[in-house]
């Protein structure tokens, strides 16, 4: 440390040459060489590591993601040639020109017009060739091809903090509301409206398409397939999906998943979605306890009733301590594989501790805020009675 | 009022503190901007460190939630609002008057009510943690996310109440940069022979009073709704929280140029002084800012792609933003050219110079990915983003500023930063700044979406996080070699007035500079004048070695310092408090304010002097 | 010693403080800017009345609009009083201006009232939040104009208004026109294009 021995104070202008003698140069461009270097290695590792796991958007599992990712292909192999030309032209500048003992001062230019014009052009030409094909893009993927399958209607309602999923006509006229599992069938254009009942949301499954808000008073529309020959796995496969715009407490807790099944698994799944048999005692003691401290906010036999979920919605944005609130349909709950909109998976143990206190699994949740019967924290319930509602839950035998 | 305002006789001592409180001296306030600025950001990296702390594996648990939401929101808003935008204000305020060979601003007093408006304003919003009700929408604050009943506590009241006090500053002080950038050059100084520098100074603050009278209406509106019982975003009473993006992004995109413009221009002038050889295809580099300036209206959608405007108006969108990366490459191939042929002196300012090109190439290319809209579905609120902003705004806009730091700071205080710790300081801080964002763009890639303050480990983020989160360990070990650095030039030698034989007019003069700047105001003839004063010097045999000499600063008469500004700056902070807490204090604020306004109006610029 | 304020040099010859004003009316373009967009975005998107057709009074709000004009004239007169030098003029045109204003506010005071009892809330729809916010913060310009204007008076009725301070008057001028001017378009949107919107138009209706 100490002083520096860079300049001298008052050096004479233009004669820097005096105090030449600095080890400057070549250590600092050395050092400059090696971490450029490191980057580089870094931007390969990244170029060539492109992981397929969970939630990336390295692999398309449909057409519209494929577009995207096409596109994101030539755009980053472009990037990355301009990259490595531009930073390699800094740097070797940045190395060759670095001041020598005893340098003259170098030729004064100014600047080189016919240079300027051509640095200009050729970026121009590049983002213009990308921009354009964005654009041929953008509207191909905006609406399923005309030619194909019929294509399946799901309307998407974000909640805070939970997705819920209904199928106007899941086959037979037959409508379905679920809750955080979204089961599409393969090879077939899925068409989605996406809606908001409180705040914005965004709905995104990467492997199948980029993102789209879902926006109170809006109906946002898109699409998406999943194709079997893209899909090297046996179905179902089960796509992981996240809400991807900030949307309060729990925000990063807001997950479904999405089922790609094969049609025919589709239909007898959508023929069976009805109300929940309860046969053991156990399972009757359990509807019982259901039907006197769940059926404000929860429903458990088929679709929710449009009036009921229109008062409940009232009760929420009213914001009031306890009241109804828009709850995930529970009917069918025993074929899901997740539990509180796909952050933990189903199980007897993950239902019992969530009925126990979903607070712990899930902070800023409904259900402890606004449930009579959480307004001490833990659930009022007794073991056992816990006990019978997960066996009606689950239709337990 | 006007004999209470005139019974309070003027400021007249430039000592202790109340000398500094009253000061209407650009450098002065350049200081209390840039002291106050590196407070924030030291608060703003203990908030990112929190936030990198949580990440640093899968299900953590040391912040909740509702901390997360609110350490994100904090760091956002402080660095962008109280780090960066001040630290490029400090700077004009330094150099701009130096770098045109004028004395002071046009309007000193108005100068430090920008200033104190800025401090008060700030401290409001941070009064937030005191009263534990800390905004935690998000720096954009997307509505309705902040309105009733999903934000019942206060913090977005103090998130918009403080960024309006701000925002007021913020015009307040970008109105005296064009004036005094505009009418205050010293003769000879035409438009196009004015530094780099400056012209980013005046497109960056006619962008400021510009943009920011529309986020001034998204505020005031939010403001509105959330206490006064309209429904402008609120969608049960018809309200489109749509609208508030737009008027965000409108004022947002411009701001993100505000940002960077300043780095630019400090860069712009870092390196042809080490390359010692003028800047290549000046007039290139500044219309290409023109350039940008303008078009930076018409890209704000493209932080929209995902809202569903359709195709037509994501294509639209695509374009314009594609089109502005275009004059932006063209900066940076204007700079890779001033080094070009050049005599490359890596001092820690060149260094930092060289960084800022190297790092915002990165950024500048993950913009581009963005702009293409289709693939901006799936990169849009994920870490791609994250590590796009934090290339430009970290690895662009503050290692352009500590460009300057390290460029200016002898002529700021007559003493030299250390150039070993400054080089310990930039090798930490650009490993640092890699390691802390690189790995984020492949972690967006990978499907991380932005703010959540949890994941588990099945998605294959947590090693990157990891890294990321040492990356910041590097980072602060790179802002305490800079402190350490600042607390050691106490006792470091003096320098002369020219240390690094610099192009522009404010090296001619002594360091620090006097209060009155130029003794006599030079005459200009041409781009990097003091080059062409000390070449026709050196022709003429007698090689310029001394500043120009000190005058009796009683022979030139300067601003007076004044208490209005401090005064009417807490007036109307006191109006914004109010709103926070009770009405009444509004009244008082609004009583004090108007007084201050009587008070400046009846008081000169210059007290009247009896020495001549 | 002359006050540097009387004598500063600058480069384009144009005082400082006519060029921050400039700018500054500048930067409220784009304030009025952004709030005439709300209201034009929410033009027929309020879910409940009253809606303009109800309440808004065209033929009312000419007469404010044309005393507004008026005291733009009286404005001009000031100017030129100031720069003739007539001591009693100045007084007199700028206190006309600053009472065609006030006129012009009373009627704004009036017409609030009348909203207010024709149900025109700020929390009742859109119209009435995006009618009050942007009438609104016009009428405080207006109102802070007229203080200006009242300053002035007092200034000049102390005799200190004159040739040399005629930089004074014509700052005060050209924020009294921005603001008559702001207050043209805000007319032609809000009233005469906009007086007669209905509730929500209705797809297909």
């Amino acid at each position: 440390m100490g002083p520096s021995p860079f300049r001298r104070a008052g050096s004479l202008p233009m004669q820097s040459t005096s105090n030449s003698n600095r080890p400057t140069g070549r250590r600092s461009s050395l050092k400059n060489r090696s971490v450029i270097f490191g980057l580089l290695a870094a931007l390969f590792l990244f170029v060539i590591g492109c992981s397929k796991e969970g939630m990336s958007t390295w692999e398309a599992f449909g057409p519209v993601a494929q577009a995207q990712l096409d596109l994101f292909n030539v755009t980053m192999w472009m990037m990355v040639v301009v990259f490595f030309l531009v930073e390699g032209v800094l740097l070797y500048a940045i190395i060759r020109y670095r001041r020598r003992p005893g340098q003259p001062k170098p030729l004064q230019i100014h600047g080189n017009n016919t240079l300027e014009i051509v640095l200009t052009i050729i970026p121009t030409i590049l983002v213009m060739g990308l921009g354009i094909w964005s654009v041929f893009t953008l509207f191909e993927i905006d609406k399923p091809p005309k030619s194909g399958p019929t294509p399946l209607q799901v309307n998407v309602t974000g909640h805070q903090w939970w997705f819920e999923f209904e199928y106007p006509d899941a086959g037979n006229g037959k409508k379905i509301i679920t809750a955080n599992e979204l089961r599409i069938p393969v090879d077939r254009p899925i068409t989605l409206s996406l809606f908001s009942d409180d705040v914005i949301h965004s709905f995104w499954v990467p492997k199948l398409a980029g993102k789209l808000d879902m926006i109170p008073t809006h109906e946002n529309k898109m699409w998406f397939q999943a194709d079997s020959d893209k899909i090297d796995e046996d179905l179902p496969v089960t796509l992981f999906a996240q809400c991807a715009e900030l949307c309060g407490i729990a925000h990063a807790l807001m997950r479904f998943r999405v089922i790609v099944m094969e049609q025919a698994d589709f239909d007898s799944w959508a023929a069976a979605y009805g109300e929940p048999p309860a046969i053991t005692d156990k399972a009757k003691k359990g509807k019982q306890i259901f039907a006197a401290n769940c059926t404000l906010c929860h429903t458990i036999d088929g679709p929710d009733d449009p009036a009921l979920s229109a008062s409940r919605l009232q009760g929420f944005l009213t914001g009031a301590d306890i009241t109804p609130v828009p709850a995930p349909n529970l009917t069918d709950l025993r074929t899901r594989a997740t539990l509180a909109a796909g952050i933990i998976n189903l199980s007897e143990t993950t239902l019992r501790e969530w009925l126990h206190n979903p607070e712990d699994i899930k902070p800023g949740n409904y259900m402890s805020e606004r449930a009579v019967l959480y307004q001490d924290g833990d659930a009022n319930l007794s073991d056992e009675e816990i006990d019978a509602l997960i066996g009606y839950l689950l239709d337990l035998r | 009022m006007a004999t209470i305002t005139g019974a309070i006789s003027r400021p007249t001592s430039y000592a202790g503190v109340w000398g500094w409180m009253t000061t209407v001296d650009h450098k002065r306030i350049a200081v209390l901007y840039g002291v106050t600025a590196f407070i924030f950001l030291l608060i703003a990296g203990v908030e990112a460190g929190t936030l990198r702390m949580q990440l640093v594996q899968a299900d953590n648990d040391f912040l909740g939630p509702a901390q997360f939401n609110q350490m994100f929101t904090m760091h956002a808003t402080t660095m962008i609002f109280m780090v960066i935008m001040p630290l490029g204000v400090s700077f004009f305020n330094f150099v701009v008057p130096l770098a045109i060979g004028a004395r002071d601003v046009a309007f000193p007093r108005l100068n430090a009510l920008s200033y104190w408006l800025f401090v008060f304003g700030a401290v409001l919003m941070h009064v937030s943690f005191l009263v534990d009700q800390v905004p935690d929408a998000g720096w954009f604050s997307y509505a309705n996310l902040t309105e009733k009943p999903f934000s019942m506590s206060r913090g977005l009241d103090y998130w918009a109440i403080g960024l309006l006090v701000m925002g007021v500053a913020s015009v307040a002080g970008a109105l005296n940069f064009v004036v005094t950038i505009i009418n205050l050059r010293a003769p000879g100084m035409s438009l196009l022979r004015m530094p780099v520098f400056v012209w980013m100074t005046l497109i960056t603050s006619l962008l400021l009073v510009l943009a920011f009278p529309v986020i001034t209406v998204g505020l005031i509106e939010l403001t509105m709704d959330r206490n006064f019982g309209t429904h402008f975003f609120i969608p049960t009473g018809g309200g489109d929280p749509v609208l508030w993006q737009h008027l965000f992004w409108v004022f947002g995109h411009p701001e993100v140029y505000i940002l960077i413009l300043p780095a630019m221009g400090i860069v712009s002038e870092v390196l042809p002084t080490f390359s010692r050889k003028p800047l290549f295809g000046y007039p290139f580099i500044v219309f290409s800012g023109i350039v940008i300036g303008i078009m930076g209206w018409a890209v704000w959608a493209h932080h929209m792609f995902t809202v569903g405007l359709g195709p037509v108006a994501n294509s639209i969108f695509t374009i314009t933003t594609m089109l502005i990366a275009v004059p932006t490459g063209v900066k940076i191939f204007n700079w890779i050219l001033t080094v070009w042929k050049g005599s490359v002196e890596f001092t820690t300012a060149m260094m930092f110079a060289l960084g800022f090109i190297a790092l915002f190439i990165v950024g500048g290319l993950s913009g581009i990915s963005h702009a293409i809209s289709p693939s901006d579905f799936q990169q849009q609120d994920t870490y791609y983003v994250v590590a796009h902003l934090h290339y430009v705004l970290f690895g662009g806009s503050i290692f352009g500023i500590f460009a300057g730091i390290y460029y200016w700071w002898p002529k700021i205080t007559g003493k030299m930063l250390n150039e070993t710790l400054g080089k310990v300081n930039f090798w930490l801080m650009f490993i640092g700044m890699n390691l802390t964002f690189f790995p984020m763009h492949y972690l967006g890639l990978n499907g991380m979406p932005r703010r959540i303050y949890t994941y588990t480990a099945e998605f294959g983020w947590e090693n990157l996080n990891r890294l990321a989160s040492f990356g910041y360990v590097v980072l602060f070990a790179a802002f305490l070699v800079f402190l350490i650095n600042i607390w050691q030039t106490r006792n470091s030698r003096r320098v002369g007035h020219d240390p690094w034989d610099a192009p522009g007019l404010e090296w001619s003069i002594a360091s620090p500079p006097p209060a009155y700047n130029f003794a006599e105001i030079p005459q200009v003839e041409g781009l990097d004048q003091y080059w062409i004063t000390k070449a026709k010097a050196e022709a003429a045999g007698t090689p310029i070695t001394e500043p120009e000499a000190l005058v009796d600063p009683k022979t030139i008469h300067m601003p007076s310092p004044s208490y209005w500004p401090i005064f009417t700056a807490a007036g109307v902070t006191l109006i914004g408090g109010g709103l926070l807490s009770h009405y009444a204090i509004s009244f008082l604020g609004g009583a004090i304010a108007m007084m201050g306004v009587i008070g400046w109006s009846n008081e000169p610029a210059a007290a009247p002097s009896d020495d001549h | 010693m002359a006050h540097a304020a009387e004598q500063e040099y600058t480069t384009t010859g144009l005082s400082h403080r006519k060029l921050l004003m400039w700018v500054f009316l500048g930067s409220d373009c784009l304030f009025f800017a952004a709030l005439i967009a709300t209201y034009m975005v929410y033009r027929g998107q309020s879910l409940v009345g009253p809606y303009p057709i109800d309440i808004i009074s065209v033929p009312v709000t000419t007469i404010s609009t044309f005393v507004l004009l008026m005291s733009s004239f009286a404005m001009v007169q000031a100017l030129a009083a100031t720069n003739a030098d007539n001591k009693r003029a100045i007084v007199g045109w700028l206190l006309t201006t600053a009472a065609l204003g006030s006129v012009f506010i009373g009627f704004q005071i009036f017409e609030f009232n009348s909203f207010k009892n024709e149900g025109l809330t700020l929390g009742g729809n859109l119209f009435g939040a995006s009618f009050f916010t942007l009438t609104g913060f016009h009428g405080a310009h207006v109102t802070l104009g007229i203080i200006w204007l009242l300053a002035m008076s007092v200034i000049g009725a102390k005799g200190r208004l004159g040739p040399k301070t005629a930089l004074d008057v014509e700052l005060l001028g050209l924020y009294w026109h921005f603001v008559d001017i702001v207050w043209i378009v805000i007319f032609t949107l809000l009233y005469l294009i906009g007086g007669f919107d209905t509730g929500p138009v209705l797809p297909g209706g």
